[in-house]
């Protein structure tokens, strides 16, 4: 048996978003079919809204509502001297979680990953140059993810800014706060020891 | 370690089935068709690294069944007793339950149950490719440290990627790609290197583990002696960039450690085209013997044995060598034909049309 034309439409629509596959696709049609017609509206609306009036930052490529620049580049309290770059506008919201970070930041909008068509185009790396280049940055600071496709960002972006004399920092991946030794994985902990910091260096000896 | 006690629930023929395990060797025996291979697949199935037939997850799954469930209790070498419990479902993910905890990745399994898996088709490993030669030393150093696993998945995710950018260049390279190419490049020239050292030292260990097996096995003494012959030499990185006119011709990547060969001689004569069948049988048995020894010296574990059907294609001089250089602890063999006579199964389980049943040894 086959949809109608209707419902098959919808069902195609919802199966191009990600993460969602054919069997999703038809189980959040059917569920929308049976809701009350508000609840479809609501939602319908909300796409509607977001699209019209979400846009992304003309500096920072974060998202931005109503604007030509996001909240944060608006802010005029923040360091502007210091740019975090990240992969995706969600990780922007992580980190201003920490309340850690009082920079702006500039978001690439992927990963570098050839099997996915993503390179240098369609990464915002020549919009972070020339921000480098315009703006008095002092710190590059890479928040890309530490998988293979975020270190192999970071890299291409230390070559891309090698020229431009700007410092380039990478944040550093280790264990996670709170946790025991013994169940970090071995990955993570090799990682953590290769990072280590020097807690005394031994050579301050008293006279 | 040890497997206690193991319970299948539309697990590729079998509806429902439960069988202990003693310590020592069982013979499972019956006729073809009846189950056997799909009984110890199981075992090695929960072992993390998936069926050694290279079935995928859907074949596993009893026709007319939404999933397949494997239940164990396996004794660990320190004498803990874990509980290990698998679904594969027809749709969505297989759940892995580890003492009852979730886990997330199948190889979270290679850290409760190892196997060393001997079966008729590891012929290839002395006769096929050379791919098959690097899956070898890969596993051993994959049951050897997780850190070789997840070193070899990035290589080979490297090159994915490196490929892939190979052929989106279209033969031609910009400043742009000539930039991203290089970042690929010192990724894999510093995993790549990683690899291939890790490789030679294993193999290094292995080859007088091998040499000691193939005599034993082969009743003589033959020199066995293995080399590794590396794509490149220097720098992986320079040779990266010495190879990369012709990579970027032919869209693939012609050097690095998924180039690289193991040879095995036997008296100075290369196994693979120089050998009789005979000696390449006993040849692929004392390859799969080394890398279970190599575990076993390392002392991360003891693995199971199961040899899938060996011995319908050993005389019977071979069969009792073989049988002999087995290391001790539990075995599990799986035979159509009767028994060789010199093994002297503690248990015995008959297998018919997916059913088992105890026999007095």
């Amino acid at each position: 048996m086959s949809y109608s034309t209707t419902v098959q439409e919808l069902i195609d629509q919802l199966g191009r978003l990600p993460g969602i596959g054919p069997k999703s696709a038809q189980r959040v049609a059917f569920h929308l079919l049976k809701a009350p017609s508000e609840d479809a509206l609501r939602l319908s609306r909300a796409i509607i809204d977001a699209k019209e009036r979400v846009s992304f930052c003309s500096r920072c490529f974060n998202l931005s509502e109503g604007g030509d620049e996001c909240a944060i580049c608006l802010d005029s309290r923040r360091e502007t001297r210091m740019v975090c770059v990240v992969e995706d506008s969600q990780d922007i919201v992580a980190i201003e979680r920490t309340q850690e970070f009082r920079g702006r930041y500039h978001v690439l909008q992927g990963a570098f990953s050839p099997i996915d068509g993503v390179g240098v185009e369609q990464l915002r790396v020549k919009e972070l140059m020339s921000r480098v280049a315009d703006e008095d940055i002092e710190e590059i600071i890479v928040a890309t993810n530490p998988n293979l496709e975020g270190e192999a960002t970071a890299a291409l972006l230390v070559k891309y800014l090698k020229p431009m004399g700007v410092r380039v920092s990478r944040i550093a991946s280790g264990l996670p706060v709170g946790g025991d030794l013994e169940y970090a994985d071995e990955l993570t902990l090799g990682r953590a020891l290769e990072g280590r910091t020097v807690l005394d260096t031994g050579n301050d000896s008293q006279p | 370690m040890k497997i206690r006690s193991l319970s299948l629930t539309d697990w590729r023929s079998y509806r429902s089935a439960e069988v202990s395990f003693g310590d020592g060797l069982t013979a499972v025996v019956g006729d073809n068709g009846q189950g056997k291979t799909n009984l110890i697949e199981s075992i090695a199935w929960i072992s993390g690294t998936g069926s050694f037939r290279g079935a995928s997850d859907d074949a596993l799954i009893r026709l007319g069944a939404d999933a397949a469930v494997i239940r164990s209790t396996i004794e660990a070498d320190d004498g803990r007793e874990e509980l290990v419990e698998v679904e594969i479902p027809r749709v969505g993910r297989n759940r892995i339950l580890i003492n009852r905890q979730r886990a997330t990745r199948s190889s979270e399994l290679l850290g409760v149950v190892q196997v060393t898996v001997f079966s008729p088709d590891d012929l290839e490993l002395v006769k096929g490719g050379p791919s098959l030669r690097r899956g070898w030393i890969d596993a051993a150093l994959a049951a050897h440290h997780p850190r070789n696993a997840a070193l070899r998945g990035e290589v080979e995710r490297v090159l994915k990627q490196r490929n892939a950018l190979l052929r989106s260049v279209h033969g031609r390279l910009d400043a742009d790609a000539e930039f991203t190419l290089d970042v690929w490049d010192s990724k894999l020239a510093d995993a790549g290197e990683r690899l291939r050292t890790a490789r030679r030292a294993m193999l290094n260990e292995m080859t007088p583990i091998l040499a000691t097996a193939y005599d034993a096995v082969a009743q003589q003494v033959a020199m066995v002696e293995c080399h590794y012959e590396s794509s490149w030499s220097g720098p992986l990185a320079n040779a990266l960039l010495t190879s990369r006119e012709l990579d970027i011709r032919r869209g693939i990547t012609t050097v690095g450690p998924h180039r690289d060969e193991i040879h095995v001689t036997i008296a100075g004569a290369p196994a693979r085209t120089h050998a009789s069948q005979g000696e390449q049988r006993s040849l692929a048995l004392a390859l799969r013997l080394a890398a279970d020894g190599v575990v076993r010296t390392v002392g991360v574990a003891e693995p199971v044995l199961l040899l899938d059907d060996v011995f319908s294609e050993l005389d019977p001089n071979r069969a009792a060598a073989l049988l002999d250089a087995l290391p001790k602890g539990q075995r599990i063999l799986t035979t159509a034909a009767d028994l060789p006579s010199a093994a002297r199964p503690d248990q015995v389980i008959r297998v018919h049309n997916s059913a088992l049943t105890l026999e007095s040894p």
